[in-house]
């Protein structure tokens, strides 16, 4: 009991299954390396921030900022290595700001559906598993990407969502000390997960989701081990990226 | 052990308990001169803010929001009224569609006024006292002290399971449970206080300002009678409006209406309330909001705010939204009462579109078959574009000729 109880003090704390799947890309779709497509970015989510002693989230401005920033370099540098060309999407207003929120909160809902019902084996839902549709990834934000600000000139949307919350010194202290006392504590979440929409159809092609990467955002350095991670098994990888220390 | 684990307890709480509203004995104190444009300061309060900064981000471009022009600034002038120009400079509000009675404020100065509070109020006096209290939460910065009380909190309790969980001992195990429901009972405790703090604060607002500073108390007095119109329709006992619960967020309704009665200015009588300004502005929206809030399914509290908008008088809209809360229910005898209030509104109006609709169905559905159809073909002629044009002709057609 009172290991369940130190499990909801710490209830910031997500623990993923080990047998989870991470990466998922709908059948049939091939991105080759130097295919020259363009991909639009629209604008990561990022918060970065401390974990207390407790478990709760103390979101860090700073961090955030410098992430936000870097993480964008890293983009760039990457794809340009794979041949696609890399577009942040264009600033909106109005009424293209205001599909651009719905379609970045639907992705969001699909990509926790996908993690949920998809990357968990067992979890799968009866419609995902019935007509031989058991190993299939068949997901889809709706044609009506196509009309999202930016998407004419473009093939694909990458969306990208990043949480990470570094571990206090005090939850440092707390993980060693009950650690001696043979109860375990975890400290710092990072999470993330990518997706590749086709802009034509709205089908998902690509996702690729962790809760637990590494790379320290805060750094350039970090960054591109970050989304190395975050964009593995990304369709048409020449090679995958030299893994930092 | 467990007289210590208290003490450490309480010391998480004592060091910036906001100052409890003393009793009402006299007006709430007028606020001092507004410092300015404040920016955050430490890591803390700049995370906040830059969290909330994104979450506005979503909000503006969030489906949920009203963005009429005419509605957002006249929502504008009633808070600058109840707050004062220079505060009211720091303050986004948004009007969101949620049929409920509430309203919040970010620590970055963002507004959230829910559609179901606009439908509450009278006036633009008792929007005041709402839209101040949400200020004061601001100016006092409310949600940074809670997020060090809950942190200060959860560190304790975190160090205390693992230390408890190491100890093994069943007394520890008992102190663990004290310290855990002390804390917790204390959070809340905590949060109730600011919010008795934040009825000060915009109590001292209203006094400053020209609106009548009474009414405050009486958006609670509102808020009771409705919640027991509510409980009387599910025949429920009402809920106590005297007594908090251990971990209730607000000090009980029934208190706050008291002390915020002896919180008013007294030379209340002679104030402005605005209660026919904010009816010519709620006019166009009172339909809108009034068919979300009879969707809650909350029989007896839609039918309590519908009869009290209908005290200065009845009109079509409010007789058509009394007949759609009785169709939907749906009984019988319910369908009847439904015919007459449509029938009602559509003597007030006659091009009242709804009006026919739900009349019509009405009347079919209580055998009342010709005049029914009748209505429907009004209905039709109408609105002859109406979304569901083609699922009325089916039924005429299943009650008759069609045409």
């Amino acid at each position: 009991m009172w290991r369940v109880m130190l499990a909801a003090a710490a209830l910031a704390v997500a623990t993923p299954a080990a047998a989870q799947e991470r990466t998922a890309v709908r059948a049939g779709f091939e991105l080759p390396a130097n295919s020259g497509k363009t991909i639009l970015v629209f604008r990561p989510s990022v918060s970065v921030g401390a974990q207390s002693t407790g478990g709760m989230f103390e979101p860090n401005a700073d961090w955030t900022d410098s992430a936000r920033k870097n993480i964008d370099d890293a983009l760039l540098a990457r794809q340009a290595s794979l041949g696609n060309r890399v577009v942040m999407a264009p600033e909106s207003y109005g009424e293209d700001a205001r599909r651009v929120e719905e379609y970045t909160k639907l992705f969001a809902a699909v990509s926790q559906a996908v993690i949920q019902y998809q990357f968990f084996v067992g979890n799968r839902l009866p419609t995902k598993k019935r007509d031989n549709k058991a190993g299939v990834f068949e997901w889809s934000l709706g044609e009506e990407v196509g009309s999202l600000p930016g998407a004419r000139e473009a093939d694909y949307a990458l969306f990208l969502y990043n949480k990470d919350a570094y571990g206090s010194t005090g939850r440092k202290l707390l993980q060693f000390a009950a650690a001696l006392g043979g109860v375990g504590v975890t400290s710092g979440e990072h999470a993330g997960y990518a997706g590749l929409v086709d802009l034509r159809t709205g089908n998902l092609l690509w996702l690729n989701a962790d809760a637990q990467m590494g790379g320290d955002v805060r750094e350039a350095d970090g960054a591109i081990k970050r989304v190395g991670q975050l964009l593995e098994e990304f369709p048409g990888s020449a090679a995958p990226v030299a893994a930092q220390p | 052990m467990r007289l210590a684990l208290a003490a450490a307890a309480a010391l998480a709480f004592a060091p910036a308990a906001p100052a409890a509203v003393p009793k009402p004995a006299a007006p709430a104190p007028l606020p001092a001169p507004y410092s300015g444009a404040y920016q955050p300061q430490g890591v803390d309060e700049i995370g906040l803010w830059r969290m909330s900064d994104e979450q506005e981000r979503a909000l503006a471009n969030s489906p949920l929001v009203l963005r009429d022009e005419a509605l957002n600034a006249y929502v504008r002038k009633v808070l600058c009224s109840a707050i004062g120009a220079d505060r009211c400079a720091s303050v986004r509000p948004y009007i969101v569609r949620l049929p409920l009675f509430n309203a919040s404020m970010t620590p970055n100065g963002t507004m959230e006024i829910y559609t179901g509070l606009l439908l509450r109020v009278r006036s633009e006096a008792e929007l005041a006292s709402v839209l101040g209290h949400e200020f004061g939460h601001f100016e006092k910065r409310h949600t940074l002290e809670k997020f060090k009380a809950k942190r200060r909190g959860t560190d304790l309790l975190s160090w205390a399971a693992v230390l408890t969980s190491m100890s093994g001992s069943a007394q520890a195990y008992r102190s663990f449970n004290d310290m855990q429901l002390s804390v917790l009972g204390g959070l809340a405790r905590y949060g109730r206080d600011q919010e008795r703090e934040a009825d000060l604060m915009g109590l001292g607002y209203l006094n400053q300002g020209h609106l009548r500073a009474t009414a405050a108390s009486r958006v609670w007095r509102n808020f009771i009678l409705e919640q027991e119109a509510s409980a009387a329709a599910r025949g429920l006992s009402k809920p106590d409006f005297d007594h908090v619960a251990f971990f209730a967020s607000h000090p009980a309704s029934g208190e706050r209406a008291d002390y915020l009665y002896g919180l008013a200015a007294p030379d209340g009588a002679d104030r402005d309330e605005g209660a026919d300004r904010y009816a010519a502005a709620l006019a166009p929206w009172l339909p809108m909001f009034l068919d979300d809030q009879i969707r809650l399914n909350d029989f007896g509290a839609s039918d309590f705010i519908i009869q009290r908008l209908a005290e200065p008088g009845w009109t079509a809209t409010l007789w058509r939204a009394r007949g759609d809360l009785f169709r939907l229910r749906g009984a019988p005898r319910d369908l009847m009462n439904a015919a007459d209030f449509y029938g009602k509104a559509a003597a007030l109006d006659p091009s009242m579109a709804e009006a026919q609709r739900g009349l019509g169905l009405s009347l079919i559905k209580t055998g009342r078959t010709t005049e029914g159809r009748d209505a429907l073909k009004h209905y039709l002629a109408l609105q002859p574009a109406a979304p569901d044009a083609a699922m009325i002709r089916m039924t005429l057609n299943a009650t008759g000729d069609g045409q």
